[in-house]
């Protein structure tokens, strides 16, 4: 594992792999910084793709999936590396 | 597709890793891309399936019910009759709309029978693959929703050669060929079913997403009706195509519809041909048939290929049903498909081996 230490991400899931892909679109249309992790299992399910964003860009992300209409099922915050 | 299968193999919608991310993003963007030539607003409206069959089958089965009662054409396609074969089985009722000798469809004849009786559907295609008669699906809509009823189409041979908009011709599903006019690779269709509408699934099984836990078939589209892994290097290759078609399939058609008329005018001027569906000059996509009292057609399609290289089929095109309406059951029909990459010069070569194989 890696020897960086864990910190704060926030995570999103969605209902589908279309979802998570068109949000990452949005998110990145936004310019804003976003990586696809595997589904953590504090988003509640274990399979799929969810997103993962600096806690400092929550806002501006949910406000980029709002723009596109997308509906994110489950947001959680995640230590991460 | 090589540079996919390549570089991206990987299983789409299950992991995060690089080559999987790939995959997803190749599904994700020809799904939007496909969706944008078929005028489909949301593209998870749209579902990778394995080809117009299973299209159709998903459309008739996962919509029609025990004693819902369906208003079809005559010029339908086994795609969609033997799949109403066996949903008369099971009780839904088929009611027969006869079209005219060219394959044409009477609209106010449609009217009169969904005023017979309650009705679920109109399924209708949207061309024939044996005349290339164009059905009128904007007013068959309109029927079946001022009747309540829902309208079905098998877009086989529509998608590509015509400039197709499900949300212009308000239709409730449209089922598509990938490797037909769309000029995709063969293995992959699409269909559109209208948000909303729920159709059983025919078929359940992992589909990557959230909800793996849950013991039924999510219902979030698209993954409800695409389980299992998809075919991926099939969907780059659509993708590809309807990309392709995006920027060119105004000047596809173009050139489809004049060596189409040319062809029809030459057909139609021979002594020994008898010209099937429209007459040359109206609206059809690019397929052509005759018979002729000459030959068989299968003696005149064997002719070409041995003696000039020329690719055409005969028989009954898996249409019995629209033969029947066109009186060529008996005999089944000579077809010609003009498609992308035909010329002149192919028109010029048909006429010439048909002058030769009909001396």
């Amino acid at each position: 594992m890696s020897a960086r230490q864990p910190r704060l991400f926030t995570a999103y899931g969605f209902a589908t792999t279309h979802d998570a892909l068109a949000a990452e679109a949005a998110a990145r249309r936004a310019e804003i910084h976003v990586t696809p992790i595997p589904a953590p299992r504090e988003l509640g399910s274990l399979c799929g793709i969810a997103l993962r964003f600096e806690p400092s860009d929550t806002a501006s992300a949910e406000a980029a999936f709002a723009v596109a209409g997308l509906v994110w099922t489950a947001r959680a915050q995640i230590s991460d590396i | 597709m090589v540079d996919l299968m390549e570089h991206a193999g990987a299983n789409p919608g299950r992991g995060t890793y690089g080559m999987a991310m790939a995959a997803s993003r190749t599904v994700f963007e020809a799904r939007r891309d496909c969706a944008a030539l078929l005028g489909v607003k949301d593209p998870r409206d749209l579902f990778f399936v394995s080809g117009c069959t299973e299209a159709c089958n998903l459309m008739l089965k996962g919509l029609l019910q025990p004693g819902d009662r369906v208003v079809v054409s005559s010029m339908e396609h086994n795609a969609v009759t033997r799949p109403l074969h066996v949903l008369s089985g099971r009780g839904v009722r088929v009611d027969f709309v006869t079209a005219d000798t060219a394959g044409l469809v009477d609209a106010e004849a449609f009217e009169r029978a969904v005023a017979e009786a309650p009705t679920r559907a109109i399924v209708c295609q949207h061309a024939s693959n044996v005349t290339g008669t164009i059905q009128p699906i904007g007013d068959l809509a309109d029927i079946a929703h001022a009747a309540g009823a829902l309208m079905l189409v098998d877009g086989a041979q529509g998608a590509g050669h015509l400039d197709v908009d499900v949300a212009a011709l308000d239709v409730d599903a449209y089922a598509c060929s990938g490797h037909k006019a769309l000029l995709g690779p063969q293995g992959i269709g699409v269909l559109y079913l209208r948000s909303g509408l729920d159709a059983m699934q025919l078929v359940e099984g992992g589909t990557g997403a959230s909800g793996a836990d849950e013991p039924g078939q999510p219902l979030d589209r698209p993954e409800r009706y695409e389980a299992g892994t998809p075919n991926t290097p099939g969907i780059a290759g659509l993708g590809a195509a309807a990309r392709y078609q995006s920027a060119h399939g105004a000047g596809i058609r173009a050139t489809e519809r004049r060596l189409t008329v040319r062809l029809r005018e030459a057909l139609s001027a021979m002594d020994d041909v008898v010209l099937l569906g429209p007459a040359p000059h109206d609206e059809s996509v690019p397929v052509v048939s005759f018979t002729s009292p000459r030959a068989e057609p299968d003696r005149i399609a064997f002719e070409l290929d041995r003696r000039f290289g020329i690719a055409v089929r005969s028989g009954l095109h898996c249409a019995p049903w629209a033969h029947r309406t066109i009186g060529t059951l008996d005999t089944g029909a000579l077809r010609i498909g003009i498609g992308h990459g035909t010329t002149d010069a192919d028109i010029d070569a048909l006429l010439a081996g048909l002058d030769e194989v009909l001396a």
